[in-house]
């Protein structure tokens, strides 16, 4: 379903989200000069570190101070400011449809608030999907003017035909320049698995922050009776009776494979986030995201 | 309790597999909805350790199952047709004792006792295993056998249906007897036709309210009996148990009835008493009878009548036959007596008194008269109530009782030893109705002839030498013989007297005597018998034909053979039974229930048996004829509670 602009971003909300800004733990290599303190040096004001000067230099930097009090020539250095990649990845695949509204839509919602925020701070921001080609990387979209760019973007994702998450995850993080902040919204519901993909966004050195995303009916299912069920993924059928002790049963699954993923997450630095996608998006990015530290 | 052997084996094999069938079916045939998922990836791992536990965790999660399985188990028990209270036959020979008596005819249960006993009689011959047999036995105060041993249901359904109340009274006894004679003779037969019914035990259901007198014990015997009361503890009953009249203060003039009624009930009760004299009501009282007691109500007719009164309690209660009872007042039946002697002044003398001649017509003739026709022709057709022969003998006997005074009776039944004198009297039957008031003790006798008595004789008197006195049956007569004479005078001759006997008041005393026993003479009469019980007929000597008609109208008539004593037993009907022959005077006799036993309707908790008490078993039934059909009901509950969840799922 294509959403428009104001229906994923309600003109409050972007108020609201003018005066937030993302948060990244790492000092952030940017291609060009942004807001970001970047790791390379360059020309800013704030002070970094002295060198030897050497020949070649460049002699506004050259600390004349310390000259007049050493007799020797040092180079002062400065951080570049640099601009801060933002790659939001959305999960698109068929388990994402489902939950009233859709986990989907739920999810490119959120994908717009957070790609919002870049832009209002001046980052380079992509918005990717699971089932991009590895060659294809998406258009980075900068500055408060490709907001409405960014929209378009977005509200034109499609659903996506299945694709093993770990598979696409990689993709992405070869795609993805490192130290580029990528938030993943995804059930991780696949029964391929999701660990090397995860341990891709290490491996990559991404700043990762994997939002995972569950509609209240899987949370809780009201499944009763004799059921024949059928994986929205790859078709397969598995029969149950769904008793009160199955449902229980479930929902104790459910909570054990989302502390599993969490561990995961934690064990290799990855921010990790469970969310419900009953819980609005303004709620969701100017409270829980607020008190999780990617934005402030 | 389920019988085992209500199915055959592999009929149990068949209906064990059907819910294990329906269980397969289940896992191989479930109809499951189809229903598209994010992912079943969590779905498999929460039932990969279900099934791991156990199969159960999945047959305890279909209401649907569970219903299936109940709705075969319920039709699966509706087969074997189970029953809620039925006891099990301890023995595979039953013995079914329905009580007819009067009081089974009570309505507190309905439609009537008897037809509760029959009832539950009927549940148990349903109950009835194939081989086993069982025999069916009315009893009143008689015991009939309706139906032998049979193994045949519909034969003894029949015959228990074919039992129809009585009126009489109850005798557990001669339902034990009979009982016991069938068992017996069963037991002492060896009938190889039947060999395994001697070797059974057998079970006596005995349907009754218990309202019968203790019975003695070894008449219970190998049998194992079971107590079923019939009725309602708290069943009321009012009913008259005594019904009485007599001469009043006048006694020739007027009329004393008593009757006394009872209550059975748990509440006093205040109930009228009204007397009625033919349909015509001539007085009502009001009387209180307290509770399961009783009380007397007197009346007093002035005038003396031949009549018929009947007594009617008010709101008798459930027993409606002793709410009234008959008494039917006859006339004095004056019959003839023949005296024939050479002269006599003693026996005319006493056969001469007003209260005598009241009694009996008295005909006195000389023993020439034996020879003459008439006298042959009326003896033989039995005219004479009595005859009296003194001191001679006819040539046959006549048709009537006989006395014989210093003489014999023709035939050598009756012989006579040598004379012996002055006889001393040591014994006499003072019971006997010829001697009831006869005071001997101050008689003395000249001389006597000891008596050889025939065969079924009685010695009425005897002295030192032998018997004076004796009594003996002769087809429906009795002769009596005095073995001395009382005196040798004749009519014209005088002679000295051989006994003081005549002056003594025991003389007067036994001819009256003679003339009540004898002649059947008696003041007015009321004869009131229990139903059943057979109308004496003796005094009918002469009549050739009787005709009787009953309370409800229906008329018997009687061909008397001669010489043959006989009765009227068909007195089932309670009322007044008119007996009518030609040359005698209407006769009428009532038959009443007046049993305090019967009107005393409440059932007895327990019944004395010798020394064993035996509980009756109140909630005993052998009835299991409902539970098939509940279980199909709940069956077909289940089946559609099961249909509105298939449904509403679906």
């Amino acid at each position: 379903m294509r959403l428009s602009g104001s229906e994923l971003l309600s003109p409050s909300l972007r108020a609201r989200l003018e005066h937030l800004d993302l948060v990244s733990r790492k000092v952030l290599r940017g291609g060009m000069r942004g807001e970001r303190r970047a790791t390379r040096l360059g020309h800013s004001v704030e002070f970094a570190d002295f060198r030897n000067y050497a020949p070649g230099d460049d002699v506004r930097f050259i600390d004349w101070n310390l000259y007049a009090r050493l007799d020797r020539l040092f180079l002062k250095l400065f951080f570049q400011e640099a601009e801060r990649r933002v790659s939001i990845l959305l999960d698109a695949s068929p388990s994402m449809q489902f939950g009233q509204p859709s986990k989907f839509d739920w999810a490119r919602q959120l994908a717009a608030a957070l790609a919002y925020i870049g832009l209002v701070r001046g980052d380079r921001v992509r918005i990717e999907t699971l089932g991009q080609p590895l060659a294809q990387s998406a258009t980075p979209f900068r500055g408060r003017v490709s907001a409405a760019a960014m929209l378009d973007r977005v509200a034109s994702i499609e659903p996506e035909p299945p694709l093993p998450f770990s598979e696409g995850l990689k993709k992405f993080c070869v795609r993805t320049q490192p130290n580029t902040l990528a938030i993943v919204i995804s059930d991780l519901l696949d029964k391929t698995g999701y660990r090397e993909g995860i341990a891709a966004l290490t491996a990559r050195q991404l700043e990762g922050f994997v939002i995972q995303v569950f509609s209240p009916e899987e949370r809780h299912p009201d499944a009763r009776g004799d059921l024949r069920l059928i994986d929205s993924e790859d078709a397969g059928a598995t029969e149950i009776t769904a008793s009160r002790a199955v449902v229980l049963r479930y929902e104790a699954k459910l909570a054990e494979y989302v502390a599993e993923v969490r561990e995961y997450c934690r064990g290799r630095g990855i921010e990790y986030l469970l969310a419900d996608s009953a819980m609005p998006v303004e709620q969701l990015v100017t409270d829980l995201l607020r008190r999780r530290g990617l934005v402030h | 309790m389920l019988p085992l052997d209500a199915l055959s084996a592999w009929q149990w094999v068949v209906l064990g597999a059907i819910p294990l069938a329906i269980v397969l079916l289940y896992f191989l045939k479930l109809r499951r909805a189809p229903r598209t998922v994010p992912s079943t990836m969590l779905w498999t791992r929460a039932i990969e350790d279900l099934r791991a536990n156990s199969i159960w965790q999945r047959l305890r999660i279909g209401p649907l199952l569970v219903l299936q399985l109940l709705v075969v188990g319920l039709v699966g028990l509706a087969l074997v047709r189970p029953g809620w209270t039925s006891g099990p036959l301890a023995g595979r020979r039953l013995i079914l004792l329905i009580d007819t008596s009067a009081s089974m005819s009570a309505t507190d249960v309905a439609p009537t006792r008897l037809m509760d006993a029959k009832r539950r009689a009927r549940n148990l011959v349903a109950e009835m295993q194939p081989g086993d047999t069982a025999t069916v036995i009315s009893f009143s105060d008689v015991a009939h056998v309706e139906q032998s041993f049979t193994d045949n249901r519909h034969q003894l359904e029949s015959s228990l249906a074919a039992i129809r109340p009585t009126n009489r009274t109850t005798s557990l006894a001669e339902a034990l007897r009979v009982t016991a004679g069938l068992t017996a003779r069963t037991r002492n037969t060896p009938d190889a036709d039947i060999p395994h019914v001697e070797e059974s035990p057998a079970s006596v259901f005995l349907f009754s309210d218990g309202a019968f007198p203790a019975v003695e014990s070894g008449l219970l015997a190998n049998l194992q009996l079971t107590f079923v009361p019939i009725g309602t503890s708290e069943a009321r009953n009012i009913g008259i148990t005594a019904f009485v009249a007599q001469g009043g203060a006048e006694a020739q003039t007027s009329l004393r009835v008593f009757a006394r009624i009872e209550n059975a009930g748990p509440q006093a009760e205040t109930t009228g008493a009204a007397l009625y004299r033919g349909d015509m009501l001539i007085d009502n009282k009001r009387i209180e009878v307290p509770a399961r007691g009783s009380a007397g109500v007197e009346f007093e007719l002035e005038e003396l009548e031949a009549d018929e009164l009947r007594c009617v309690v008010e709101r008798g209660g459930a027993l409606a036959l002793d709410d009234q009872a008959w008494i039917a007042i006859d006339p004095p039946l004056r019959r003839t007596v023949l005296l024939v002697t050479p002269g006599a002044d003693a026996l005319e003398l006493a056969l001469g008194t007003p209260r005598a001649r009241e009694l009996a017509v008295v005909e006195v003739a000389r023993p020439d008269v034996l020879a003459t026709e008439e006298y042959q022709k009326k003896a033989s057709q039995g005219f004479y109530a009595l005859a009296i022969y003194d001191r001679c003998s006819p040539n046959a006997m006549p048709q009537a009782n006989t006395l014989f005074v210093g003489a014999l009776p023709p035939g050598d039944l009756w012989r006579k030893k040598p004379p012996v004198s002055a006889p001393q009297i040591i014994d006499s039957e003072s019971l006997h109705p010829l001697l009831q008031l006869v005071d001997l003790s101050d008689v003395n006798f000249a001389s006597a002839t000891p008596l050889e008595i025939p065969p079924g004789g009685r010695a009425l008197v005897t002295m030192d030498a032998g018997t004076l006195l004796a009594i003996a049956p002769r087809e429906q007569f009795q002769d009596v013989v005095l073995g001395t004479e009382l005196s040798a005078a004749t009519a014209e001759t005088s002679a000295q007297a051989n006994t003081n006997w005549p002056l003594r008041v025991s003389f007067p005393t036994f001819v009256l005597n003679l003339l009540g026993f004898l002649a059947h003479a008696s003041d007015a009469r009321s004869l009131v018998i229990s139903p059943g019980q057979p109308i004496p007929l003796a005094e009918y000597t002469a009549a050739s034909e009787l005709t009787i008609t009953m309370p409800s109208g229906r008329t018997e008539a009687l061909t008397v053979s001669r010489g043959q004593p006989f009765h009227f037993s068909a007195t089932e009907e309670l009322g007044v039974y008119h007996v009518r022959a030609v040359g005698y005077p209407e006769r009428r006799v009532s038959v009443d229930l007046l049993s305090s036993p019967e009107t005393n309707i409440t059932p007895r908790e327990q019944i004395q048996i010798g020394s064993a008490e035996i509980s009756g078993q109140a909630r005993w039934e052998g009835n299991r004829r409902e539970m098939w059909k509940l279980l199909l009901l709940g069956a077909l509950g289940v089946l559609a509670a099961e249909w509105y969840i298939y449904t509403r799922s679906g």
